[in-house]
């Protein structure tokens, strides 16, 4: 099994969360933790999910990546609250 | 103005011609806007041929396909049109009326969240939430839907949104993103790996018609003299008969493709995705190749194989740079061309029944290279793959990621009205040809002259085919033998039909069907036993295709 965090931003739009959790699910990655809250100007929502899957870690990130909304992903350190991100690789939309 | 005719003139200033769609309730007030618009609008029999027709639209033209339905069952019957546009990365935006905001979550009369069920299914999606965005909303929806690899887009439009009054406020088209260049260091490293190759192989997908890409990629086939394979989507993109292309590979492709794959030393997929029906046994797929992936959509690359050298980006500047002259390779390519002569379809078949290869293969030779075959799903679907000519990809309209039966009919019809005076053909089956059946009327209504092909067995062949194959003759719910007489359901609905029963009459029943000014349908009978060969079995390895003489060869053992 193959564990990792995700630190996402994404645009407050329609939908946006469940964008996410829907392709999280159906690309077949567990759902083991989320935090979601949105960014101090409003526009966006920024989420840290930690999924489990057999698959390896880009197939999920390059899903979420093509997401219209999406303009940040990256694979970070586990960390409970908005803490400092410490990117193991940055990748942007 | 309103929010409908807002959402009408920015269609316009799109430069759509035509909506396929079937009005009702709460998308009234975007009807209501139509009827002053130049926008045609088709008026199908049920909304999934709406949203059919509109990809059967956008193959053929390359430009966006726009369908339309109200809120509930009008928007749940598009889904799966909506999704063969997906799985096939079709450019298409599908408008749904919706209930009034303020009845939104209440379970009102015909409420479904439409916007929620096809979120897996769509590129993007809008709910309209002020009319004032509607303008924004439908260019960035275009823009969206035609970009990098295309795909559908749902707008979701409440009734109380389209009949706001409100001031229009122009906005420009949102141009379409040019998709970025692979970098140096990718093309750098696909080059060498091509100069190092003894035995190459291109796996050319649809991603080349659909990224415009055919001029580049034959210039690049033409340079470095690579034998080619394709997908079903793929062919056309080098035209079939041409002396390098070694037909369609996987489950029901030619022995000549796919003992290339399996054999080569360095396979390049050029816009395709390593389909299972491609590919067959993913773990025994072209074992001794190295990979060069090309593709627009970088989730692709990687995802079932891995690829020593991934290309992303814009497909006409990749194969640009990539086009080279490559001298190691001529014993190969003449060894591959030399096995596809020798392993030519053959099409003296026993019987005196019709034999659907070789009635295609004449209809082929005789429709001319402006046809446009649209079919269905199924056994003719692969002989249609198989023994039709094609000399671009968009000739050949056919649902291959979702595998859509009923996609043949909606599809010809949308085709139809793209290009008026060109030949356009359904070959359907007496299964497909019943899932959307009620399109007969449409044809009839716009005196739409599609000519259709229905090749019936009495049976749903392709999955009695399995049965006998693989589930030892136990056949379940695969028999039609009491199937309607389809010529007096067609002259029912205003369509000319006749009936085709000897091999003998083909060649005058091919003619007749093309010299008829108007749509008509060809009933042709077939036998019931005939399958699709070769075949890959599911699970196994495109190095262990079953063929006919063998099958026959092990029953009679």
């Amino acid at each position: 099994m193959n564990k990792f965090t995700l630190q996402l931003r994404v645009k407050q739009s329609e939908g946006a969360l469940v964008r996410i959790l829907g392709v999280t699910r159906r690309r077949r990655f567990d759902l083991l933790h989320l935090t979601a809250d949105t960014s101090e100007d409003g526009h966006f929502l920024d989420v840290q999910m930690t999924v489990q899957a057999d698959r390896a870690e880009n197939t999920l990130v390059r899903q979420i990546e093509k997401l219209e909304d999406v303009s940040q992903v990256e694979v970070v350190e586990p960390d409970a609250i908005h803490g400092e991100r410490r990117a193991a690789r940055s990748t942007a939309h | 103005m309103k929010g409908a005719e807002f959402l009408v003139r920015a269609l316009e200033h799109e430069g759509v011609e035509i909506i396929f769609g079937y009005p009702g309730g709460a998308i009234m007030p975007v009807y209501d806007a139509l009827l002053d618009s130049k926008i045609r609008h088709i008026l199908v029999r049920h909304e999934q041929a709406a949203a059919l027709a509109a990809d059967g639209y956008a193959r053929a033209t390359g430009k966006v396909g726009v369908c339309m339905a109200t809120s509930g069952p009008g928007a749940t019957n598009l889904v799966t049109g909506i999704a063969n546009a997906y799985m096939d990365s079709v450019p298409m935006v599908a408008i749904t009326g919706q209930v009034a905001t303020s009845l939104m979550g209440t379970d009102a009369f015909q409420e479904v969240d439409i916007f929620g069920i096809t979120l897996p299914v769509v590129k993007h999606s809008f709910l309209a939430k002020t009319a004032a965005e509607l303008p924004r909303i439908v260019h960035e929806a275009f823009r969206i839907a035609r970009s990098g690899r295309p795909g559908p887009v749902l707008i979701d439009l409440p009734k109380d949104i389209a009949n706001t009054v409100a001031e229009y406020e122009f906005h420009e088209n949102a141009a379409s993103e040019e998709s970025a260049e692979s970098s140096k260091d990718s093309i750098t490293r696909a080059l060498t790996l091509m100069r190092e190759s003894r035995n190459p192989v291109v796996y050319a997908g649809g991603g080349i018609g659909m990224g415009n890409a055919i001029e580049e990629f034959r210039a690049f086939i033409a340079a470095t003299r690579i034998p080619v394979v394709a997908t079903l989507k793929g062919l056309g993109a080098l035209p079939t008969t041409h002396e390098f292309a070694l037909g369609m590979m996987g489950m029901h492709g030619t022995k000549t493709a796919n003992h290339a794959v399996q054999t080569c030393d360095l396979l390049i997929c050029v816009g395709a995705r390593f389909d299972d029906r491609a590919t067959g046994r993913l773990n025994a797929f072209a074992p001794n190749a190295k990979v060069i992936h090309l593709d627009v959509d970088r989730a692709e690359v990687g995802k079932l194989r891995r690829a020593d050298v991934p290309v992303i980006g814009n497909l006409r500047h990749a194969l640009k740079a990539l086009t080279c002259k490559l001298t190691e390779i001529e014993p190969w390519r003449r060894e591959c061309t030399a096995s596809k002569e020798t392993h030519a379809w053959d099409y003296a078949a026993p019987g005196k029944e019709v034999y659907a290869p070789g009635f295609l293969k004449t209809l082929s030779d005789r429709a001319g290279d402006d046809s446009i075959v649209a079919c269905d799903v199924g056994q003719h679907q692969m002989w249609v793959a198989q023994h039709f000519h094609f000399n671009r990809p968009s000739q050949h309209l056919s649902s291959g990621g979702l595998g859509t039966m009923g996609y043949g009919l909606p599809a010809a019809i949308g085709a139809q009205l793209a290009f008026p005076n060109a030949c356009v053909i359904n070959v359907s089956g007496d299964g497909s040809i019943m899932m959307n059946l009620q399109e007969l009327a449409t044809l009839r209504r716009y005196d739409l002259p599609v000519k259709i092909v229905l090749f019936d067995n009495r049976a749903l062949g392709m999955v009695r085919q399995w049965q006998e194959l693989f589930h030892d003759k136990r056949y379940s719910e695969v028999d039609l033998s009491d199937n309607p007489d389809f010529c007096r359901v067609a002259e029912s609905m205003g369509i000319p039909a006749f009936r085709v029963e000897d091999r003998g009459d083909v060649s005058s029943a091919i003619d007749r069907l093309l010299a008829e000014p108007g749509p008509v349908l060809a009933h042709v009978l077939i036998h019931q036993e005939a399958n699709v060969w070769p075949i890959v079995g599911p699970g196994r390895s495109n190095s262990e295709m079953l063929h006919q003489h063998e099958v026959a060869r092990e029953v009679a053992r």
